[in-house]
């Protein structure tokens, strides 16, 4: 459903631009008028576009004058790597952190992360992605930006690999660590609420283990709200990757919207929005399933 | 009498004979009796290796006939041979696919003979068909190619005829100076693999950048290898090009050129300074600066070929033709007074742009013309120094006073302020514009930047003349005068500050048009110097552009590359690709 | 609203960074625009408080800063021309809010030298005065769109929370869009479409407002939660008995106590939105030169070699930090509170 209302989102009132576009003459626009049906009423409209969008036609870059889905799939897949990526490490570091931030013992866990939270939460992410640059510019120690060396298109897969696995270092980094505050904020006060409830103190004194009675059970009963929060971090992970993936030269869709519009090269613009809207669509269709998944009665919950 | 009696059996044996000895020509060293190869007077190298360059953007196609934009243009201009070419580094025309030319006396036939027995980069032979071919294709209305444009003297386009089976006449409309530079790279195409496009009529998406290596032939030092998208393009020797050295070794020397993809100018500085490519292309000056204290440690050395063509500019807007309900034609009131842009022009710190902006690496212009053409240049204009009182002076002339904080008011109380538009993503245009901005505050004028995508820029000043002034530059692509035609002529196209008007709005306009129309068709050198001094002298006196600073040539290329002579005409490091060779075995990556 | 010690410390600071940045003018040494076109990329001063003999004497002095000839951005001290620093000189002329025009400046030098306590930039502008006069448009960018955003957000809360049925759902269905929203792709593709006629000034603010109007989900969604539980109290409930209309009800009762969120959510809302700004002048989308915003002084570390070389050009990006921490930690202190009192 919510897919449904992003793609509704997919702009229509964009013609107007493309008039004062001066490659395209006054007949042009016209004909794209009629083309795209748009003295027709609104939702005949969007159907169409929306078939010629699924058919694979999403119109053609003018700077590039190129058909524009393989020239946005082609960098989306550097996005999605970079992403799908920093989103896995940014779970996979903040659960257990989280969870065990909540419980009772190892209080210094709470603390330490506490302060670890606060300061990553001050530092604007444009900071980190600067300062981790100018470490690598000074110390070579991993390589300040871009997605491949050159000797890597002729080398070994593993080789290869490797080269890729360097030049992630830096903007990986700096989105982990720019999503952990947040994350593991919310983590911890879910599972703080979770470790309240009744059921929990029961099998506490059941004598269940400290870590099982965490994982096992405090955990998914705290899990609603994580999965919810699964899907709105992603669209601020997006955003954030934008801004990293241009001043890392990371070759994403960041760059290329920028350019785009920089260069106002409409459909480009148009096709890397929707495809960050289906990505985002998809991404929290994932954690509706997810939600309904872990527990049915969480449905009748208000959530948030 | 063999022929006679039999026929057919003759013509196969011969034809057989001869098949026999083409096929033995395909082998890289040896050529065949009917060749004529032009011989380079350059040191001798030696072959193998592969040069690795950088392109700041991907090539949108190899398609000689529609290509626009630099970075295919580059490409192309590796597997492409032209009839006369012009020496990059002389800057003088040397005979190319011609091995000889002619005028008539009347400079309206240039008669152009072809060397025999050359050959495409497929291994096909070079005929009169391909070039004729190639003019047609070039000058037919529904190709649109732009190149159409360079063929159109007098109004109308050159025309072409066979007259030998190794000679052509083209046919001018009038006398034209110089025309033989007109050839220059205006690539021979192969008949044999086009003209079926042409005939379907989709010549335009022929030779896109995924066309298959086969499919794609001329007459260049290199031939199409590999493209990778997002990655590189890998161009191979051409076994069939047709110049060789003293030694009589076919060029060129090396195996392979890449050209690699980076996204941006920092990129290519990086992957140069890490050993990836071999040769830098127009370095900014602040990367320059950068190698320059490398360079010893390394393996490389940077290079200032000196000031190149290129010339950036402020100009007003004083079109007669403008948008509705703006406040531009009242402005245009102070703009159209020459005083007031001497004034300007007095005011603008030109030393300060050359240091901050280029660091020091350019030259302080006052005409568009600069020491990169080193016979055109007149030397004769003046060079007046920045001077914030005499600016102020020329002001009080032309008018205008001060009010009591200090900005100038014209003649009728209004404060002067306007807007200089100028590209976003050229960022030495924008601090141009930002130190302009600062030093017309000293005469009291209010200035605002305005940075836009650039073809919002171009929109503004082509189309809907919806701009005050803007700064501009503009790079000749040859030292002749021709090629600013466009500039200088009330219509012409690029006659930036006033579009639109086939007429002369000045006098001084009107005399640049006479002086400009008369040294076209006037084909002694000496003579069309004077005619272009003269122009010189008017555009530097009622500075329709003010003229500000020139970048020089700044390039790098590593040691090992030899034969390395940068030029001041594009393309600078590659023009003489054909000659560059790697010397020791280290070349960077292996193929 | 008691405050804690912290809180009462927290705000103290915030308030003097706002009167740092609106007397900028006063505190900064040099007008932002002024371009020393021979002293582009110097370092920052350094303040010497022993003279060329090597006596100490409390006064602090700098000296006058040359450029090696030939060399671009490479400068040295010449000892024996040094200045010492005055305070409240004159200088050149600015005005505070618009209205109040003076040349008085706290500190200065004499002529012939300068004293740049942050650096210069490529322009040879003083790096301090901009930072000073740069907070002036990111607080005020930062400010307007958390106004504006608490304003939507507050409005749609209040009303989804009061009239519930489908109206709230309608709403709450809208917030969790737009919560979800990547903001910078939003924002990037509102400014591609934007008409060519905007001046950058004009198209800056523009943004702003796009931006806030992204941003009005999280508070709008917290003061639904208000509204709904306060809406069923007893005063609430007793007003609409006596005939109390929904428009009375809902300003009278409801908004009061939605404050302390309101506060709350615009200390947290202000830093985010200056970040925005931040980034928009950081990328080129934000106003025009010479004017300077906390962003677009960052925005030349995009070159490498800037990045590597004039390292004082990120002390502005690190000022943004305590400035950040102020408002976070004060939010902090701010929301216990309303637990406490909520629960």
């Amino acid at each position: 459903m919510l897919s449904f209302v992003f793609l509704q989102l997919a702009p229509g009132d964009f013609f107007d631009e493309m008039r004062l576009n001066p490659q395209i003459s006054p007949e042009a626009v016209a004909r794209l008028h009629r083309e795209y049906g748009l003295d027709k009423p609104l939702p005949v409209r969007y159907f169409s576009w929306l078939k010629s969008a699924a058919s694979g036609d999403w119109g053609t870059s003018f700077a590039y004058n190129a058909p524009v889905a393989p020239l946005i799939w082609s960098r989306a897949r550097n996005t999605l790597l970079l992403t799908g990526l920093s989103m896995l490490l940014c779970w996979m570091i903040a659960l257990p952190i989280g969870v065990f931030s909540a419980g009772e013992r190892h209080r210094w866990i709470d603390h330490g992360c506490s302060f670890l939270t606060s300061f990553l939460l001050v530092t604007p992410d444009l900071l980190l992605a600067l300062g981790l640059l100018w470490i690598a510019l000074r110390t070579h120690w991993f390589p300040a930006g871009g997605m491949f060396s050159l000797k890597s298109a002729h080398a070994s897969s593993v080789a290869q690999c490797r080269d890729l696995a360097f030049h992630l270092i830096a903007p990986v980094a700096v989105l982990v660590l720019g999503g952990l505050p947040v994350l593991l904020r919310h983590i911890r006060a879910a599972m703080t609420d979770a470790l309240q409830t009744p059921y929990i103190r029961a099998a506490r004194s059941h004598g269940i283990p400290y870590s099982r009675l965490l994982f096992r059970h405090a955990l998914p009963a705290a899990s609603a709200p994580l999965v919810s929060l699964f899907g709105y971090s992603l669209g601020s992970l997006l955003s954030t990757s934008l801004l990293i993936e241009v001043v890392m030269n990371w070759p994403g869709l960041g760059p290329l919207l920028l350019e785009a519009i920089l260069a106002r090269d409409v459909y480009t613009v148009i096709g890397t929005v929707m495809f960050s809207a289906l990505f985002l669509a998809g991404g929290m269709f994932v954690a509706d399933v997810l939600l309904f998944a872990t527990d049915p009665r969480i449905r009748t919950k208000d959530i948030g | 009498m063999w022929l006679r009696t039999y026929p057919r059996f003759t013509a196969s044996v011969l034809l057989s004979a001869s098949a026999c000895l083409f096929s033995s020509v395909g082998s890289a060293q040896s050529h065949s009796s009917n060749e004529e190869l032009v011989i380079s007077d350059n040191p001798v190298g030696h072959p193998g290796g592969r040069l690795v360059a950088s392109l700041r953007s991907e090539p949108k196609t190899l398609n000689p006939i529609t290509s626009i934009d630099i970075s295919s243009r580059e490409v192309i201009a590796q597997m492409t041979g032209d009839l006369i070419h012009i020496n990059r580094l002389s800057q003088n025309t040397e005979l190319a696919i011609a091995k000889s030319w002619k005028v008539s006396r009347d400079g309206l036939q240039y008669t152009l003979k072809l060397r025999h027995g050359l050959r495409f980069s497929d291994g096909h032979a070079l005929d009169v068909e391909d070039v004729l071919f190639s003019f047609q294709v070039y000058l037919d209305e529904k190709v649109n190619s732009p190149q159409r444009d360079l063929l159109i003297v007098g109004g109308k386009p050159i025309t072409v005829h066979q007259v030998d089976s190794d000679a052509l006449v083209f046919q001018l409309a009038q006398p034209y100076a110089a025309a033989e530079r007109l050839f220059d790279s205006i690539a021979i195409l192969p008949k044999h693999l086009l003209d079926q496009a042409y005939k379907d009529g989709k010549l335009a998406q022929a030779w896109g950048l995924g066309t298959s290596p086969e499919k794609v032939a001329g007459l260049g030092p290199f031939r199409l290898k590999e493209y990778v998208a997002g990655q590189h393009l890998t161009l191979e020797r051409n076994p069939y090009y047709w110049k060789a050295d003293r030694a009589k070794h076919r060029l060129p020397y090396l195996d392979q050129i890449t050209f690699l993809f980076v996204p941006n100018a920092d990129a290519e500085v990086i992957r140069f300074q890490a050993g990836d490519t071999d040769v830098l292309n127009r370095l900014s000056a602040e990367d320059y600066s950068a190698l320059e204290k490398d360079q010893t440690k390394h393996a490389f050395h940077v290079y200032d070929a000196g000031p190149s063509l290129e010339y950036n500019f402020l100009f007003f807007n004083l079109n007669s033709v403008l948008p509705a309900r703006s406040e531009i034609s009242r402005k245009q009131g102070w703009f159209r007074q020459v005083k007031f842009r001497q004034a300007i022009s007095m005011a603008l710190d030109r030393d300060g742009m050359v240091r901050l902006v280029y660091r020091g690496r350019a030259t302080p212009l006052w005409t568009p013309v600069t020491s990169a053409s080193r016979f055109w240049i007149d030397t004769a204009v003046p060079h007046p120094v920045r001077s914030i009182d005499q600016a102020r002076k020329l002001l009080e002339a032309a008018g205008f006073s001060w009010s009591q904080s200090g900005d100038l008011i014209d003649s009728s109380g209004s404060r002067v302020r306007f807007s200089i538009l100028t590209s976003a993503s050229n960022s030495q245009r924008t601090q141009m514009a930002t130190m302009i901005q600062q030093d017309l505050r000293e005469v009291g004028i209010s200035v605002e930047v305005v940075p836009l995508e650039f073809r919002s820029v171009v929109d503004r000043i082509f189309q809907s003349h919806d701009y005050d002034a803007a700064l501009l530059g503009l790079g000749g692509g040859d030292v002749d005068p021709n090629s600013q035609m466009n500039v200088w002529l009330s219509s012409g196209n690029d006659h930036v500050w006033d579009l639109g008007e086939n007429h002369p709005a000045t006098n001084w306009e009107a005399e640049i048009d006479q002086l400009m129309v008369k040294q076209l068709s006037t084909l002694e050198p000496q003579a069309r110097k004077r005619l272009y001094d003269r122009v010189q002298e008017i555009i530097a006196e009622n500075l329709p552009v003010i003229s500000l600073v020139s970048p020089d040539v700044l390039v790098a290329a590593k040691d090992q590359l030899g034969n390395f002579k940068p030029a001041e005409l594009d393309p600078h490091t590659l023009w003489n690709s054909q000659e560059l060779y790697l010397s020791g075995t280290a070349a960077s990556g292996q193929p | 609203m008691k405050m804690s010690r912290i809180a009462a410390l927290l705000v103290t600071a915030l308030v003097f960074l706002c009167l740092t940045v609106v007397f900028a003018g006063f505190l900064a040494p040099y007008d932002v625009a002024q371009q020393n076109r021979k002293l582009a990329f110097a370092p920052p001063s350094v303040i010497h408080f022993a003279d060329a003999s090597g006596r100490i004497h409390l006064h602090p002095s700098v000296c006058a800063l040359e450029d090696r000839p030939g060399a671009f951005g490479e400068y040295r001290e010449n000892h024996l021309n040094c200045f010492p620093i005055q305070y409240l000189v004159r200088g050149t002329p600015y005005e505070v809010f618009g209205v109040v025009k003076s040349n008085l400046h706290l500190f200065g030098v004499a002529p012939q030298t300068k004293i740049f306590l942050m650096g210069t930039d490529s322009y040879g502008r003083d790096l301090f005065s901009r930072f000073l006069c740069g907070g002036q448009i990111s607080l005020l960018a930062g400010l307007t769109a958390t106004l504006l955003s608490l304003a939507v957000g507050a409005l749609l809360g209040t009303l989804a929370g009061y009239f519930g049925g489908w109206l709230d759902a309608s709403i709450m269905r809208g917030a969790e869009l737009f919560l979800a929203l990547p903001w910078l792709y939003f924002l990037f593709a509102a400014r591609a479409f934007l008409p060519l006629s905007l001046s950058a000034t004009g198209a800056f603010w523009l943004l702003i407002a796009v931006m806030s109007l992204v941003g009005w989900a999280r508070p709008a969604r917290l003061i639904r939660g208000v509204v709904l539980s306060s809406r069923e109290r007893h005063y609430v409930l007793a007003a609409r008995l006596f005939g109390g209309s929904d428009t009375y009800i809902m300003r009278r009762h409801i908004l009061p106590e939605t404050y302390s969120i309101l506060l709350t959510q615009a200390v947290l809302l202000i830093p985010q939105y200056v970040l925005a700004e931040v980034t928009l002048s950081f990328l080129g989308l934000g106003v025009a030169e010479p004017t300077p915003t906390w962003g677009n002084m960052l925005s030349t570390l995009q070159k490498y070699s800037v990045l590597a070389t004039y390292w004082w050009m990120l002390i502005p990006g690190l000022l943004l930090v305590p400035v950040f921490c102020g408002f976070v930690l004060l939010a902090n202190e701010l929301q216990p509170g309303r637990k406490a009192r909520a629960a």
